[in-house]
Order: structure tokens, then sequence, then C-alpha cells
């Protein structure tokens, strides 16, 4: 039987259409993701992916490291601090090793505890904090004091030394206690009080950090607010400052920075646990340069620290200043103390 | 007490001190506070519940006027414009949910278990298109089924599917409501809902397989008239059933079939049925005899589809997620793969062992070998009533829309000399008031 020509050739175009659907239908059955095994679908902005919130623009890195790297001989460094000839004392599993500013081990103070922190006066006396009770010895390492334990909930996590008195950060009660150099208790700054507009110190982890600025002021880490605040020593608030922003310019995470140093023209140097970056602001408060980030901090960069948790926890580097402005980084994770330069003193020295 | 008893208390109580030592070593709990203020909690009451009731009356008021519009106005015009309504408020509106296609599945799920309470909007929209169905035939096929009318909307051009085709393509509906009921009456998955092709469209957005899907069937429903309806939808398989017993249904003609013969090809789903020929006694003989045969075969297929579906019941209860769960627990713990998963991640931090787990799979997978047998058996009786129904003529002196398949939608209509009559008679009365 003859058929008309435009009949059969739309009959051929409707069964190849119909057919091509019917294969496309059966072929997007199939790969449909019954289980869940394919995962949620959703697109690379729901991702948790660490190596891009640490990338940074790496002309903001201002210092470069001084080689080698000193080794603090400890399996679990926890402090560090410099005295005014550039010695550094570091604490670390049951005692203080005192190096000198090129590295050589010059003395070896065994504590009673595990030090959490550690400070020098100008006399030399040397006040490590252990975990609820500050010890005191000369510059030779004799034991001159033990201070009496402060409470069970005590967590002390850093110690300065500023003309006569003695602040000790207290993490556990989240307060700075200031003592006088006998270890009689003066008061106590940072506790919440809103008729001085003092909201308290917020501190979620083991790291509660302060120190003095050329100001005459302290500063007080609130690591679960993100900011560092200023204190007179009376306990009066002054300003503070800081972001939480995983951008590079904020402080990242539930509660950072860890610690933190002043350089000898006012500006902080920060440091962050998580995702480990070391920074300058300026004495506003305000960003201005990296000293190193994770990719120069840790082996494997952000990645490794956030898929170890050991590490995450670990990963609370201590810094210290000298004189010279010369940056010191205590790598708690690999047990060493890392030295940087700003790059125009660098040239310049 | 023996000397080692005390030795071993003293062991036990030293033992225990170190351990508070350490713990007082730990950091003392964190503090997360903040300014932010933490509101009350408190538990609203479902906001579905409002629209649902909302639907439910929409539904019954469609029902009605569908069945007004087809089985007494006889209109195709309004029987259209009810459905674009359907589709509108159902469908784009209401996101396709509640649906009574995939309710067969809550329905279900509520019999099987005592802690599932289906509510009652969703009863309705489940029951009341088939007690509409058993009165009045498939009115709610034809005008209120936002899935339907979505697939109605886009048939430009149908071509007729041969019946050998259409018969064995329905099978598919009835496989995929034995699964629908089967997976769901284990807590496995609503299959229905999950797979449902349209509801992205109505959503704007969802899966991009079932996109995919549904966008096929769009095409293909361009030629082939409701090809979701007819060969894949579940709810329509209980319909056809109710439909055949409904005591009113369309008619293709409003008073007596002359038998013209113009509405042979009017129906773009292949329901107008032709008026049959006596069967020659020599045919007749043979049919009689293959009816014979598969009225013996029918208990041999529901046998041996009750014994694939238990053969099969491993990997029937692989759909169920604590299944899977298991298979990936067991897995890991044999170090059979490597990694583990966000479920079993999930799974281990409950602290649950795991062998709790493997005796709650395992009496899963033996639930799924009686759901299997059942789901088989469904399939053999499927088969075989479909060999029966082949072997049986059914006599007809007229044009009729087949009862189950006719999915009323008021095409044919228009295609009877007899219905322009009508037409014609009632404008002149009409004309004379």
């Amino acid at each position: 039987m003859n058929q008309p020509q435009g009949k059969t050739d739309s009959g051929v175009v409707i069964g190849a259409l119909i057919g091509t659907a019917v294969l496309v239908a059966i072929g997007a059955l199939l790969l449909v993701d019954s289980t869940g095994r394919g995962g949620s679908g959703l697109s690379d902005a729901y991702e948790l992916d660490a190596v891009k919130m640490a990338r940074f623009d790496p002309n903001l890195i201002a210092c470069h490291e001084v080689e080698p790297a000193i080794a603090t001989g400890f399996a679990r460094s926890r402090a560090l601090t410099l005295d005014g000839e550039g010695r550094l004392y570091i604490a670390g599993d049951k005692a203080v090793h005192v190096l000198s500013a090129e590295g050589t081990l010059e003395r070896v103070i065994a504590v009673s505890g595990e030090p959490r922190c550690v400070a020098v006066s100008s006399e030399g006396r040397i006040y490590v904090g252990l975990r609820n009770r500050v010890e005191v010895f000369d510059a030779a390492g004799e034991r001159l004091a033990a201070w009496e334990p402060l409470g069970d909930r005590s967590f002390l996590s850093s110690i300065l030394v500023a003309g006569d008195s003695v602040f000790v950060a207290d993490a556990g009660n989240a307060v700075v206690q200031r003592y006088d150099k006998t270890g009689k208790a003066i008061n106590r700054i940072g506790e919440k009080d809103p008729t001085r507009d003092i909201p308290g110190f917020l501190v979620p982890s083991p790291y509660f950090d302060l120190a003095l600025a050329p100001d005459g002021l302290l500063r007080v880490v609130s690591p679960g607010r993100t900011r560092v605040e200023a204190y007179t020593f009376d306990g009066d608030l002054e300003f503070a400052w800081g972001e939480n922003s995983i951008r590079i310019h904020g402080f990242c995470g539930c509660c950072n920075p860890v610690n933190i140093a002043m350089l000898p023209d006012g500006r902080y140097v920060t440091a962050e646990k998580g995702l480990i970056r070391v920074k300058i602001y300026d004495a506003d408060g305000t960003f201005q340069s990296v000293v190193a980030g994770p990719d120069q901090l840790v082996e494997g960069g952000a990645a490794r620290v956030f898929e170890n948790a050991e590490d995450a926890e670990a990963s609370g580097f201590d810094v210290a200043v000298d004189a010279a402005g010369r940056i010191f980084v205590l790598d708690t994770i690999e047990n060493k103390v890392r030295v940087f330069v700003e790059n125009q003193k660098g040239r310049s020295e | 007490m023996t000397r080692s008893s005390h030795t071993l208390i003293l062991f036990a109580v030293l033992l225990a001190t170190g351990a508070a030592a350490f713990g007082l070593e730990r950091f003392p709990p964190p503090q997360f506070e903040t300014d932010y203020v933490r509101p009350t909690t408190t538990v609203p009451n479902p906001p579905q519940g409002f629209w649902e009731y909302i639907d439910a009356g929409v539904l019954i008021v469609t029902l009605f006027l569908a069945t007004y519009l087809i089985l007494r106005k006889r209109s195709r015009r309004w029987i259209f414009a009810l459905m674009l309504f359907s589709l509108v408020y159902f469908g784009f509106f209401r996101k396709g949910c509640v649906c009574s296609v995939g309710a067969v599945q809550n329905v279900t799920l509520t019999a099987f278990d005592s802690t599932y309470a289906v509510p009652i909007a969703v009863l309705m929209f489940f029951a009341l298109p088939l007690v509409f169905t058993l009165f009045f035939g498939r009115v709610f096929c034809g005008a209120v089924c936002p899935l339907g009318a979505i697939q109605d909307a886009v048939l430009i051009h149908p071509v007729r599917v041969p019946r050998w085709l259409e018969s064995g393509l329905r099978l598919i509906a009835y496989l995929y409501l034995g699964a629908g009921v089967l997976f769901a009456a284990m807590g496995a998955m609503f299959i229905i809902c999950r797979y449902d092709p349209f509801v992205g469209f109505f959503r704007f957005g969802g899966n991009w397989n079932i996109l995919v899907l549904g966008g096929c069937l769009l095409l293909i429903g361009v030629f082939v008239g409701r090809p979701y309806c007819r060969f894949l939808c579940p709810y329509g398989v209980i319909l056809r059933q109710l439909s055949r017993l409904s005591r009113w249904r369309v008619t293709i003609t409003p008073t007596d079939c002359i038998q013209c013969r113009l509405c042979e090809d009017a129906c773009p789903f292949g329901a107008i049925r032709k008026p049959t020929e006596p069967w020659p006694a020599k045919e007749y003989r043979v049919a009689k005899a293959r009816l014979a045969f598969f009225l013996v075969l029918l208990p041999v297929l529901i046998g041996a589809g009750g014994w694939a579906g238990y053969e099969l019941r491993g990997w029937l209860a692989q759909i169920h997620p604590q299944v899977r769960l298991a298979q990936r627990i067991y897995l890991e713990e044999n170090a059979q793969v490597e990694g583990t998963t966000d479920a079993s991640d999930a799974f281990r931090a409950t602290g649950r062992p795991s062998p709790e787990l493997y005796s709650e799979a395992t009496l899963l997978r033996d639930r799924f070998g009686i759901g299997g047998v059942l789901f088989g058996a469904f399939v053999g009786l499927v088969i075989g009533g479909k060999l029966l129904s082949l072997s049986v003529k059914r006599r007809r002196t007229d044009y009729e829309a087949d009862r189950a398949s006719c999915l009323a939608c008021g095409r044919c209509y228009e295609y009877c000399p007899k219905e322009h009559e009508r037409w014609k008679n009632r404008k002149e009365r009409l004309g004379r008031s």
C-alpha cells in the first residue's frame, strides 16, 4: 500500500523522538541516586573546604623565616617567652628550657608539674604557671616560691610580669588575676560587670593570653569574642578590637586568637589555632600583614590541621617578640621555635 | 577476704584515683556565651494543617464539578478549564502535595506501622477519588489530577498505540503499585513520591534525573496521550478496577449509538471499543481451551511469582536504609571497604552496638521475605489475569468507552452526531425560552 511521503516521514520522526525520549528517560531513571551514595548533590558553596578557606593573597606575607628553627627539646612544648637579653624560655613537658639567643640550651629548670605558661621579670626571676598554681624560680633555676594554688576550676594559660605586678590569665575562670611579686592577690580583671561596661571574657578553649603594650595597658584576648581587649591594671576596660571572619583580616572559628605578642612599636602579633596563621595588626587593630599562613607553618597546610583532631587541639602556637622586633613562633606540633623577620627589617639588617 | 582480693581492690582504687587526676587535667566546660538571647522553644502547630483542609475542600468541590461537567454538561471545553485549574492549584500552587497518587503509600504505611498516623486530609485525598470513581468513573483522572492535567495540556499530535503494546506497558503500573505498597509497608521508602516525574516542574526545581524523566514523559506525551496515567500510574491501577464497577460513567453518545463510526479514532488514549462480532465456532473452541489452560496456569504464575519474590528478598531489602547501613558497618568492621560514610559515622556516634543493628537488619530482611512473596504473587496474579482477560471476548453492540481505560477527558463527545443534535436542541430550547 502506497502511503503519502509526508506521512511516512512524520511517523519516522515521531517514532525516533519517542524512542529517544524513552531511552533517555530509562537512563535518567537508572542514574537516580536513590541510596544517597552520591552525596548531597549540593554545590561547592556548601562544602567545608579547609584548603580554600586557608587561601589568601601571598603578597600579604611580609616576613621571611630565619633558618634554622630552634629545637625545644620537649615532647610537648607549651609556652614561650623572651627576656631582655633575647634568651628564650620555653615551657614544656615538666620543665622550662632556657636557651641563648642563638638557640643553645643553657639551663633546664625542673618544674613540679606540667608548665602551661612562663614569664621572666626584669630581675631575671622566672614565673611558671602550672595548671592552678604559680612557681617562682631565680635565674639559676632555684625554686624561690610556690604560690597558694587557685581553685580546682583554674586553668592558667598565660602569665606576665609588669612592674611590681604579676598578671595570670586563668582560662578556667575566664579572668585575669593580678598579684604582687610575693604572690599576694591584688585585684581581678575582666570579670563580667555591667556597671563598668565589662562584658566578661569568653574562653571556650584552654587558650587565653595577655600581653603588655607600650602604652602601659594590658592586652587580653577574649577568644570567644574573637577580639583583643585593653585594660588598665585596675581593671577598667578601655577599648577592644577584633572581627570574626574566615578571611585573612579577621579571626576565624570559635575562639581566636589563641596567643598574642606586642611588637616594640605597639603593633600586635597574633596566632590563631585551627586554621593556623600568624599575623600582624597595627596599634589600632587594623590588619596589616601575614607573618606566616597554614602552608608555611604546618606540613600539609590547612588540610592536615582540619582532618586531624589532635593536631587541631595542639595547634595553639605561642608567639613572642624580641627587642629587635623579631617574631618567635613556638610550633607546638613539631616542638621547635621558628623565627621570622619582617621583610623591610630583614633587608635593612 | 583473701590477700589477692585486697590487692585487686587496692589496684582498682588506685586506678580510679589516677583516672580522677587525669580528669582534673582537662579543661573546664567551654563557654560559648554571647549577647544573643536564646528564645524560648515553642512548638507551633504544623503550618500545613490549615492548607491541607483547604486542599481537601477544593478536592471535594473539583470532584463534584468534574462529575457535573463530564457526565451532565458533557463539555470538553469546561472539563479542560477545570483541568487547568487543578493543574494550577494542586500542581503549581500547592506544589503537587498532597497528591492522591502518593497517598497510597501513606495509607499503606499506617496499616503496617502502628506509630504512623495518616492525616485525615491525606486519607481524604486517597479515598475521595476512589469513591467518586466507584460511582461516576474516572472523573478524578479527567479533570482533577494535576499529573494527568500537565500531560493532557501537552497532547498535541496524538498517535495510536497498538492494543498489544498498551496492554503490555500497562503491566508496569501494576508492578509500580506493588513495589510502592511493599516499600511503604516496610517503611523503606515512598518510591512513588521519590520518582514522581512532574513534581519537579510544579516546584520549579528538584533532582535533575527526575526532571529529565518528567521532561521525557512530557515529550512522549505530545504524541502518546498521558503516558504516565496509562502505563505507570499506580493509583490509576486501583481506579481502573473501581471504574469497572461504576454506576454512572462516560458514554460517547448522549442517547443511542447510531454506529456512524465517527468516534472510532476520537480517543487519544485508545479507550473506545468497537462493537464486536460473534466468535466463529472454531475460534470459540480454541479460546475456550486457552482459557482453561490459563486458569490452570494462574496458580502456577502466582506461586512462581511468590517464590521469585522470596528469593529476591535480599535485593529488595537493600532499599531499606537500615539494611544498607548494617551492610556498610559490617564491611567497615571487617575491613572490606576503606574509610567511613556519614551514615556509619553517625551510627557509631550513637554508641549503639553493631550486633543490635545486624539483628534489626536481619529482621527487616525476613519481613522483606514475606513482603517479597506477596509482591511476587501479586505480579503473578496480574500477569495471569491479563492472560485470562485476553482469552475472554466481551460482547459489544455499540461503540463504547472502555470502563477501565476511559480517562473521562470528554474529547469524544463532539465526535458524536447525537451530541451535536443535543446541543442544537438545547440551543433551540434556550432560544424559545
